[in-house]
């Protein structure tokens, strides 16, 4: 998703939602991750704030979670699975594949905001091995050949937007 | 809770329920090795060396977070636990890098320690070291977060002790490590480099910046910090004859316990400063040159006795000083009062509103003299007024936030917003200066409500029917006029108050303002009526700037008080404690009050002031309007001045004796508490440099006083014996109190003292503004510098921090001024100028200019006007009218 500018307005809709909830400090940045696409780094101090938190605090809890950014991420996340099943199958010749294709690295973002490529432990399909993720998109089974015929339908969508 | 019985290595005990294996254990001297553990920090279970087993279940369990059971078998070292606590150190060193030989915790390092202890030499396992950011872009911390073993000591002190929250864990896993928000620097960061993390690091992975010597001290010596009024009890390590560094004291019983602050920690520096004063001088055909003790001091003795018979002993006036010990401030004012015949004696603390202590205690007659910051964690309610703490006095503010973060409801009164207001349940930016009418407010609301203590009132005070008058006459609207404040705040303020015991906190905001003694006497009403006095955890909280500010005025370097702050003139009592003192000194003393500080420049201006003998202040520097106290000193004959640097007074001096720092002498200082805390020497001074009591000693010898004194001990002796306040003190503990001797009743039930008067409700004038000065400026501390900054000036550390001290403005005022940030502005006020940069602070209201004091030669002193002396004695330094001019 290509970082808009902040709608700090909806930011702090967003906050006030759970302000006055138990537990709340994951679901609220949860929300704001799935309404910007990520944590916006200057929206931790108002998040402290409201949670009565330091923003210290809140950075550590967004750190430590995989499934928390602070950095805005493409279009389509493509998580590439570098477990022991998919290593054996080769998962490291195909993430250079896609590495070649996409011309950025494992933890990078295209600069036009396409694609974000990632790499993770194991996704749970070893008897797809090697296998990787598109958004919340299975394949299997990969090859070079594969890889890039995959890629080139992601592409082929950005191209009749 | 219940009590249990366990066997902790074959040794039965019982113990309370609830605590923790280890600390059980600590109790009985069963030393359990742990990283992460800190008495004042809750029990986190990182390190996991703690690890005990139980030795029927066969569990092994971290011993600090384990809680104790019935009958609980533990071994704390069976060789099942030794062989993984010695896996765990043999991880954390696989991935330690190899710097022990060049770090600067040297035989510290409690990871080595330990370590050793367990035998633990090679790992045997594959080095990982995990190399990650070294930051040392501040003068003061060096963070190598590769020597990092994740104990959370540094975070948890951090969140828990001084409650910034300037770091926290990030990441997870190998890559886990403490940083900051947004991982900035910590200069960019809210750290305020208290150094509290660094104290508590085990490893090196914190450590102190700039040290001129690196690795372990050679000895180390407990002492009192000389900066601020709370008196945190310090070790300072020493290499030959130089502090090299400053922790926290590992006492437990301490004001500061883990804590200290920027100044505290780092700034201690200047005491190694090549500018030290290192041998008497003497002015000769118009140049100071070096000269013998005994040189000196025979024409320093000569000279003032010459003056005395020549001119009397009222052209004779001496400054005391407030940052050194009780011991040579009493000799001081003895000198003063005992050799020269004068009362025209002061202290530093002067402009720090001791005169409006006085008022406190004068009417209580001594029965609110002790103030353990410890009690505000326990307070019902906290309202603090005019002060900001995190920056005047940070070890104050740490208590006031950690109690705000453990429910105590805190009210704070404040022009700015200060870091403290963020933590108040309501922040009251009123007006500057009025103080006054806000407590009117408040207290008349109460009374409104009949929210006060009747059976409090009734029992040990008076003149409340009188004062309750007042308070319904009070009008409302006029208060929130002046004071710029709703009612609806105003009356969520009081609905916080009522029915509390409340612990007012005041600070210069309200100590050195114009209406600053009626603030304080409406305070006192107000404590009065809600019964606030005599009850632990409430009362009014004076903050002291200087160290000894409160010891310099017990011992009597006051024109109105003799040691034990005994009045002077006191017809009513026929003059009982001034002829007590004639008999303990054998001397006659003068009844006539001298004259304050402000007043000696004045005397000097008019040509009466004939010698004036300066101890450990710098009168140039932390006066008002410095030009016109130059003149006038420059017209005094004969200027003596006694200190460890060549400040600004020094240079204009006829004689300079060179003074020893608190750490290199034996003394007592009073804290703010009313603490008492004596020390000894932990380095000789420089050169020739003596500690103070003893040049004065020698001086008065000269003078031709025959009366003992001449050590530490007989000084001493003669103070507990002859002061009431000090009967504690003693060179056998190093800690006592100052005693209550008040004989009201609420402090002495069968006492003769009677009733505790209210004063009635006096209301701030109108103020007239005159157009030309639209803004008014707020002068502040910084927390790099204390005071007028002239000690904290000489730290390199401090220094390099390159303070530019900017002017603070109001966007709205800023923008509307045509003045963005880092523009260069000159302030000016009837009184005089300054040039600095200003920056525009969104926290700061319109109409108001912040002006940081300190920096800069402590110029913001040029805008204030010296005899600006308002209504009794209240310095009245603390704002002015401005206006600005870009440059």
């Amino acid at each position: 998703m290509r970082p808009e500018k902040i709608d700090w307005g909806r930011l702090a809709s967003i906050i006030e939602k759970h302000r006055d909830e138990k537990s709340r400090l994951i679901p609220l940045l949860q929300d704001i991750q799935e309404t910007f696409g990520y944590i916006p780094p200057k929206s931790i101090e108002s998040v402290a704030e409201a949670m009565n938190l330091f923003p210290s605090q809140v950075q550590g809890v967004v750190s430590f979670y995989a499934g928390f950014s602070l950095k805005p991420k493409g279009k389509y996340v493509l998580r590439c699975c570098r477990g022991t099943a998919c290593h054996v199958k080769g998962s490291r010749s195909i993430l250079r594949v896609v590495e070649k294709e996409l011309g950025i690295n494992e933890g990078d973002t295209s600069p036009d905001y396409q694609f974000t490529l990632e790499t993770v432990a194991c996704l749970g399909a070893c008897f797809l091995a090697p296998t990787m993720m598109v958004n919340r998109d299975y394949f299997g089974k990969l090859s070079p050949t594969k890889v890039t015929s995959i890629l080139s339908e992601y592409r082929k969508d950005k191209e009749e937007q | 809770m219940e009590d249990i019985t366990l066997t902790i290595n074959g040794k039965k005990i019982s113990c309370q329920e609830g605590t923790s294996i280890l600390n059980v254990a600590e109790k009985y001297g069963i030393k359990i090795p742990t990283l992460c553990h800190h008495h004042d920090l809750e029990p986190f279970g990182a390190c996991r060396l703690c690890l005990v087993e139980e030795e029927k279940t066969g569990r092994l369990m971290a011993s600090c977070v384990a809680p104790v059971a019935q009958d609980m078998t533990i071994l704390t070292d069976s060789p099942r636990v030794t062989k993984h606590r010695r896996n765990i150190v043999r991880l954390m060193m696989a991935e330690h890098p190899e710097s022990c030989l060049v770090c600067s915790k040297g035989n510290r390092c409690q990871l080595r320690q330990i370590a050793a202890q367990l035998g633990v030499g090679e790992t045997d396992l594959y080095p990982i070291p995990n190399y990650k950011r070294l930051e040392q872009a501040n003068p003061f911390i060096i963070r190598d977060l590769s020597k990092c073993i994740l104990c959370g000591k540094c975070i948890r002190a951090d969140h828990e002790l001084v409650v910034v929250g300037a770091i926290d864990y990030n990441l997870r896993g190998f890559r886990s490590r403490p940083a900051t928000v947004h991982d900035l620097p910590l200069k960019d960061s809210s750290c305020t480099f208290c150094g509290t993390c660094v104290s508590m690091c085990p490893t090196g992975a914190l450590a102190s910046k700039n040290t001129k010597y690196v690795g372990t001290p050679e000895r180390e010596g407990l002492s009192v910090c000389g900066f601020c009024g709370v008196g945190c009890s310090l070790t300072m390590g020493v290499a030959g004859e130089q502090v090299i560094e400053v922790n926290p004291s590992h006492r437990q019983d301490t004001v500061n316990g883990a804590t200290l602050c920027v100044r505290g920690h780092f700034a201690h520096d200047f005491l190694n400063a090549g500018e030290r004063l290192i041998r008497p001088m003497i002015r000769k055909d118009g140049e100071l040159i070096s000269a013998s003790w005994d040189e000196a001091l025979e024409i320093v003795a000569d000279r003032l006795l010459n003056i005395k018979r020549t001119s009397g002993p009222q052209s004779v006036a001496l400054l005391g000083s407030s940052k050194c010990t009780n011991e040579e401030n009493y000799l001081f004012q003895k000198i003063a009062r005992v050799l020269l015949g004068t009362n025209n004696i002061d202290n530093g603390g002067y402009s720090s509103g001791q005169r409006l202590l006085r008022l406190i205690d004068e009417k209580t007659d001594g029965g609110c003299r002790i103030h353990p910051l410890e009690q505000l964690e326990k307070a019902e309610t906290i309202f603090v007024l005019g002060a900001n703490p995190d920056q005047s006095a940070p070890v104050v503010g740490y208590y006031l936030k950690r109690a705000s973060r453990k429910g105590v409801t805190l009210i704070v009164a404040d022009p700015r917003q200060t870091e403290l207001a963020d933590f108040a349940s309501v922040w009251l930016s009123l007006l500057p200066q009025s103080d006054l009418e806000l407590i009117n407010g408040i207290a008349a609301l109460l009374y409104q409500k009949k929210a006060y203590d009747p059976s409090f009132i009734d029992r040990f005070t008076e003149g409340f029917g009188e004062y309750g008058d007042g308070l319904s006459s009070l009008d409302l609207e006029r208060v929130t006029g002046v004071t710029g404040l709703d009612l609806d705040i105003l009356e969520e303020t009081a609905g916080l108050l009522n029915g509390k015991k409340i612990a007012f906190v005041v600070g210069h905001g309200i100590l050195q303002q114009r209406y600053g003694m009626q603030s304080i006497e409406a305070l006192f009403n107000l404590s009065l009526m809600t019964g606030s006095l005599g009850h632990a955890g409430a009362g009014i909280y004076g903050l002291a700037r200087e160290n000894n500010q409160i010891g310099a005025w017990d011992m009597g370097t006051a024109p109105h008080a003799l040691p034990g702050r005994q009045p002077l003139n006191d017809v009513l009592n026929s003059d009982t404690a001034r002829r007590d003192w004639e008999r303990a000194w054998q001397a006659k003393l003068l009844p006539d009050q001298g004259v304050n500080v402000v007043r000696m420049i004045e005397e000097a201006e008019k040509g009466n002031l004939k010698a004036l003998y300066i101890l450990g202040e710098n009168p140039l520097r932390s006066l008002p309007q410095p030009e016109r106290v130059r003149k006038a000193l420059a017209s005094v004959d004969f200027v003596v001045v006694q200190d460890i640097f060549p400040t600004e007074t020094a240079e204009i001096a006829d004689v300079i004796l060179p003074g020893a720092a608190f750490s290199e002498k034996g003394g007592s200082f009073t804290n703010m508490e009313g603490r008492i805390q004596t020390f000894l020497p932990v380095a000789p001074p420089p050169g020739e440099a003596k500690p103070d009591w003893e040049s004065l000693f020698l001086l008065a010898a000269k003078i031709g006083y025959t009366g003992g004194n001449d050590s530490l001990e007989k000084i001493r002796a003669e103070i507990a014996e002859l002061v009431p306040m000090y009967v504690e003190l003693d060179s056998q503990r190093d800690v006592a109190w100052v005693k209550e001797t008040s004989k009201r009743k609420l402090f002495d039930p069968g006492g003769k003292g009677g009733m505790i008067p209210f004063s009635s409700v006096v209301s701030t004038g109108d103020e007239v503004y005159d157009d030309i000065y639209p803004f008014t400026a707020i002068l502040g501390s910084v927390r790099y510098h204390l005071g007028s900054g002239t000690r904290t000036g000489y730290s390199d550390r401090i220094e390099e921090l390159g303070l530019k001290g900017e002017v603070e403005i109001s966007p709205e005022d800023g923008i509307n001024s045509g003045l963005r940030d880092g523009d260069m502005v000159r302030v000016l006020s009837p009184h005089g100028s300054l040039e600095r940069a200003i920056r525009l602070e969104k926290r700061l209201r319109k109409g108001l200019i912040f002006v940081p004091l300190a920096v800069n030669a402590n110029d913001a002193m040029n805008l204030i006007g010296l005899t600006e002396l308002c209504r009794p004695e209240s310095p009245g330094w603390k704002t002015c009218r401005v206006k600005l001019e870009k440059l």
